[in-house]
């Protein structure tokens, strides 16, 4: 599949400082890429220089088929960007505020206006087409901001932060959105600090904070940081049976909280049933047998705070 | 330029809903014509005290005139200066809202990430701030001179207030002092982020005009077409270091990683 968005060696400096060092990845098209990290990782700059608006300092990149620094404006008409802040006017309307943008998006004046209407019906928006945006509220808001980078039906979609201060309405319809887009076969790269959210949304996620520390599927992240297993919750206490566990050739460790027994193990399909016999066999009786599971939030601490 | 062009419809669209704004800066223009001329007026019109025939002993070109035309004479220079002074004014207010405000409000980013280029960015605020200054101020200007014209006691006090040093440095010497105003509140940008900051520092720019405004009433300068024109290559030359200085700071690169 061919990549959206590419990137080699890219480093970005201010006076000396590293914002951005050496970052190489590669994004399919049609797929959305979390990039997660903490405040001041360097995420906004990133974006910055995805999307033609500052020059990177070392290093290239392709996005939407265009070389960074070769024909900016061409690659600024390919993408669309959700700043981190809306940067809405707030004394023109909703309707004035997309037209204004369709305008400098090359949009010629009718399709300019089939567009700003297509999107304020899209988002829910076309009731309170002509109020001032400045009688929004910050959900009603960013959904407009949202609606502005997509006037120009662009293949790369920047999303900074799309759901941050949003009540959890607002947020679920950004998000089902953003799953709309994909579905449209746009890419779109997403930054975020709602963990569960890039775990819900995204394809593929670079965990980063001045450089990649890593990138994979959200399970490949899990997999990779702390292997499979599984948890046996047992009728009474757990830890008589952590020897026994612990004999298993096929067991790397196992701990027991309570009633709950945790067993770290390679192929939990091919082995839960060898784990399950040699329980009963030791006289436990078995309440539940379930796949440990790590979340994102337990990848990113390990990653970001590893990395402290 | 067509999105330069897009930029000051959207420059002027934004304007005509800040009525206090709009009142406040293209009214006063207008305003000024009318008190002038109404001055003039009232000049002409109420017996002089004295009733001597000389004029100012500093100012040999005002000898010999009636109190009634010295009064129109240097009411009616005294007036013609401030349309010196009113395109510097407008257009750094409508300038500093236009793009201090822009930057205060965090609205630049979404703009700059367009396919518009800077300079057409640049260009569509300038002209914003130019064209309503000094489209209101040369239209009141022509109401003016058309108010000497009628309501003068006398031909020497229309020669001597309609000059055409005046005329040279209305038309010539007020758009420049306007687009300095204009590029320097562009380099303001980059650093205050209150408009009125912006003003408050541009108003400096006043100084020069003022300095000519006492110089001629005093005598010792008179505003014929050759000072206009110098001073108007003069203004020329800073306008041009103005603008260079401004296109410098008003990049993608600068405003999104410089401006504070």
């Amino acid at each position: 599949m061919a990549h959206a968005i590419e990137t080699h060696g890219l480093t970005r400096r201010f006076d000396g400082r590293v914002a951005v060092e050496d970052l190489s990845i590669a994004i399919e098209a049609g797929t959305v890429f979390g990039f997660l990290g903490p405040n001041g990782a360097g995420k906004t700059t990133t974006v910055r220089m995805l999307a033609a608006l500052i020059a990177p300092t070392d290093g290239d990149a392709l996005v939407a088929g265009h070389a960074l620094g070769v024909d900016d404006t061409a690659l600024r008409r390919s993408v669309g960007i959700l700043t981190e802040q809306p940067g809405l006017y707030d004394r023109l309307s909703a309707r004035q505020n997309l037209r204004y943008f369709a305008r400098l998006y090359d949009l010629e004046p009718p399709r300019a206006d089939a567009q700003v209407e297509r999107y304020l019906h899209l988002l829910e928006l076309w009731e309170r087409r002509d109020e001032p945006v400045g009688t929004f509220s910050k959900g009603m808001r960013q959904k407009l901001a949202i609606a502005r980078a997509l006037l120009h039906e662009p293949a790369v979609v920047f999303l900074d932060e799309p759901t941050a201060a949003l009540d959890p309405e607002a947020a679920r319809t950004v998000r089902d959105f953003v799953k709309g887009l994909r579905a449209e076969g746009r890419t779109i790269f997403l930054t975020t600090h709602n963990l569960p959210e890039a775990d819900e949304l995204c394809d593929n996620i670079g965990i980063f904070q001045r450089r990649l520390l890593r990138m994979g599927s959200p399970a490949e992240l899990r997999a990779g940081l702390f292997g499979a297993g599984t948890i046996v919750r047992v009728v009474g206490d757990a830890a008589r049976y952590v020897p026994v566990v612990r004999s298993l050739a096929f067991a790397r460790d196992a701990r027991a909280v309570g009633e709950t027994l945790t067993v770290e193990l390679d192929d939990p399909d091919t082995r839960n049933p060898d784990l399950v016999d040699a329980l009963k066999a030791a006289g436990a009786r078995i309440r539940y047998v379930e796949r440990l599971q790590h979340s994102l939030e337990d990848v990113y601490m390990r990653l970001v705070g590893g990395h402290k | 330029m067509k999105k330069a062009l897009i930029v000051f419809e959207k420059e002027w669209l934004e304007l005509r809903l800040q009525r206090a704004l709009l009142l406040a800066t293209l009214f006063l223009p207008p305003l000024l014509t009318v008190v002038a001329i109404a001055v003039f007026v009232i000049i002409g019109v109420v017996p002089a005290a004295g009733g001597g025939g000389r004029g100012l002993p500093l100012i040999p070109e005002l000898a010999g005139l009636s109190p009634t035309e010295l009064g129109q004479v240097l009411v009616g220079r005294q007036f013609s200066v401030l349309f010196l002074l009113v395109p510097i004014f407008i257009p750094s207010v409508l300038a500093s809202y236009a793009i201090v405000g822009e930057k205060r409000e965090r609205t630049l980013e979404p703009v700059l990430a367009t396919p518009i280029e800077t300079w057409e960015l640049l260009v569509g605020k300038a002209l914003a701030a130019l064209i309503p200054a000094l489209a209101i101020t040369l239209a009141s200007a022509a109401v003016f001179v058309a108010g000497i014209l009628v309501f003068a006691v006398s031909a020497q006090v229309r020669e001597l207030v309609v000059t055409p040093g005046w005329v040279l440095a209305v038309l010539v010497d007020t758009p420049l002092l306007a687009l300095i105003g204009v590029a320097l509140i562009v380099v303001l940008s980059s650093r205050v982020n209150d408009p009125r900051t912006a003003q408050q520092i541009s108003a400096v720019l006043v100084v020069p005009v003022l300095g000519l405004l006492f110089g001629q009433l005093a005598g010792v300068v008179v505003l014929g077409p050759g000072l206009a024109l110098g001073i108007g290559v003069i203004l020329a030359i800073i306008a041009a270091v103005a603008l260079w200085v401004a296109t410098r700071l008003f990049q993608r690169e600068v405003i999104l990683t410089r401006w504070r």
